[in-house]
């Protein structure tokens, strides 16, 4: 070696992108629940998905605060005295914080048979929902010089993530309805299909950006991190569903339940790619 | 700089009444000792690994030709400091008269937002395990030794340079010397595509140490190995 350089670290590790994923499905399936009550089909999601969407949630939060180096004073960011309303982070604490305490007061209601008001907290509660991974692609795209990260798409990039992941989750769900299943099914095939040309978009821009997008891009598409990225997450989780949810053998069920496993995989895998894969090259700077 | 060049409402260069405190590097006079490394070190009791300041360098050129090419780095106590912006409890903060960018370490979550969002990796999680403070698993980083520089001292790797490569001075006194020296001599700053209005200027920075190479990509695994093991050790 003739060069010297000392370690850096990387500033957001895998963790977070376990959280990105629960916290995408637990988005999806509260819309999904709230679906069930404009579309008929839905209406076998409408209390399953709600328990998966608050289960996911609690989980996310849970996450999210274990990965804080100083975990007891996660109430430093659910203090608005503390608040920096630039940091898209706030912005999450508050998302996740009215979209807790929707999630409870829907379970309230639901349990209430309240069915007006359970409707109303329903749609005020997508809306809420849309923001979370809508705000975690603000957490990555603020950061102006990482590649990949600073782009436009990331934010609607994890609403398609999300979108694809909680229909392959609520597929689980729905009891073999073969209505429910089909509208899914074109959830899944039309979502990961605006992955994929997101991906194949912002892996073109990295491509022919400057050294460090480059060499971002290179990292991201060879070795290790291209079999999770390239490997995993676009040819298995999102092409190979995608093609799949188009034959004859996607229709049926069984298929279907086999393209969401790969989705789901793939999932996780795009998420800690884009996740990481970024902050690979800085390390070295 | 002239006032109207002034872009966010957290720039302090140029503004009347306020300091603005900058370093300039003379790399013509850097030997690489590693002087400034090691007093910082003393000066705060950094702990093995980390680093406030530390001296990268780029063996260049083709034998017999060759030379070692250093570039001290820290905190570029920038002017519009993006992990200010991305702090989310206020723990990352300027000080308005001077311009350090300091961090209230009571305050600090550890998300590590700011060290995700430093273009110049100068933040880094203080380990769990410290000897002679119990301020641990938060995040640190220069401070331009603002102690220091309220005592009318200069930073601690100034004082120590041994070739008085590291010049200290308020940019906004035009008699100071880093003024004189930043008006009258080409300089660099890290990464000025990013916006960030550094105030760590260079003196005879070459683009092989400045910017992203593709040795980057051609790292003996063997780095890879060692970075793991020491986040294995200390628990990053």
């Amino acid at each position: 070696m003739n060069d010297f350089n000392v370690f850096h670290t990387l500033a957001w590790p895998g963790a977070y992108a376990w959280y990105f994923f629960v916290i995408g499905i637990s988005a999806a399936l509260f819309f999904f629940s709230t679906l069930s009550w404009f579309r008929k089909e839905f209406e076998v999601l409408r209390t399953r998905a709600f328990y998966g969407s608050f289960a996911t949630l609690v989980l996310g939060g849970l996450l999210l605060i274990s990965d804080l180096s100083q975990p007891l004073r996660f109430w430093h960011i659910i203090n608005p005295a503390y608040w920096n309303m630039g940091s898209p982070l706030v912005w999450g604490s508050i998302l996740l914080m009215a979209f807790g305490a929707l999630s409870v007061l829907y379970f309230l209601a639901l349990r209430a048979n309240n069915n007006g008001q359970a409707k109303a907290l329903a749609v005020v509660g997508s809306l809420v929902a849309l923001g979370l991974p809508v705000y975690t692609g603000f957490d990555l795209t603020v950061h102006q010089h990482r590649p990949v990260w600073n782009s436009s798409l990331m934010p609607v990039l994890f609403v398609a993530l999300s979108l694809v992941s909680g229909a392959a989750v609520a597929s689980f769900l729905s009891g073999g309805h073969s209505d429910l299943l089909a509208r899914l099914r074109a959830i899944m095939s039309w979502s990961a299909g605006a992955v994929a040309v997101m991906l194949v978009s912002l892996m073109v821009t990295t491509a022919y950006g400057g050294s460090a997008s480059e060499l971002t891009w290179l990292f991201m598409t060879s070795g290790a991190m291209g079999m999770v990225f390239i490997g995993l997450g676009f040819i298995g989780g999102t092409l190979v569903p995608v093609a799949l949810l188009a034959t004859p053998t996607g229709r049926a069920p069984v298929g279907m339940l086999a393209a969401s496993v790969l989705v789901l995989i793939g999932g996780i895998a795009l998420r800690y790619a884009i996740l990481v894969g970024p902050q690979l090259v800085h390390t070295t700077y | 700089m002239s006032e109207e060049l002034l872009l966010s409402s957290r720039e302090t260069r140029g503004k009347p009444g306020l300091r603005r405190f900058a370093m300039v590097i003379d790399l013509r006079r850097c030997i690489g000792c590693d002087a400034c490394m090691v007093a910082c070190k003393a000066e705060y009791d950094v702990p093995l690994g980390v680093f406030r300041t530390w001296v990268p360098y780029r063996v260049v050129g083709k034998y017999p030709n060759v030379k070692k090419q250093f570039l001290p780095r820290l905190c570029n106590h920038c002017d519009d400091p993006p992990c200010v912006r991305a702090c989310p409890v206020g723990a990352t903060f300027k000080v308005d008269d001077g311009g350090f960018v300091l961090q209230d370490y009571e305050r600090c979550i550890g998300c590590k937002a700011c060290m995700a969002s430093c273009p110049y990796n100068a933040r880094f999680m203080l380990p769990e395990h410290r000897t002679r403070t119990n301020i641990t698993r938060v995040v640190d980083k220069c401070t331009f030794c603002y102690h220091r520089v309220q005592q009318n001292l200069v930073p601690a790797c100034v004082q120590t340079c041994v070739g008085r490569a590291r010049i200290f001075g308020d940019l906004n006194d035009p008699n100071s010397e880093v003024s004189r020296l930043v008006a009258n001599l080409p300089t660099q700053v890290l990464r000025p595509e990013e916006g960030t209005k550094p105030q760590v200027y260079y003196i005879g920075a070459d683009r092989n140490q400045t910017e992203y190479g593709r040795a980057v990509y051609q790292q003996n695994d063997f780095v890879e190995s060692e970075r793991a093991a020491f986040n294995r050790k200390h628990g990053i």
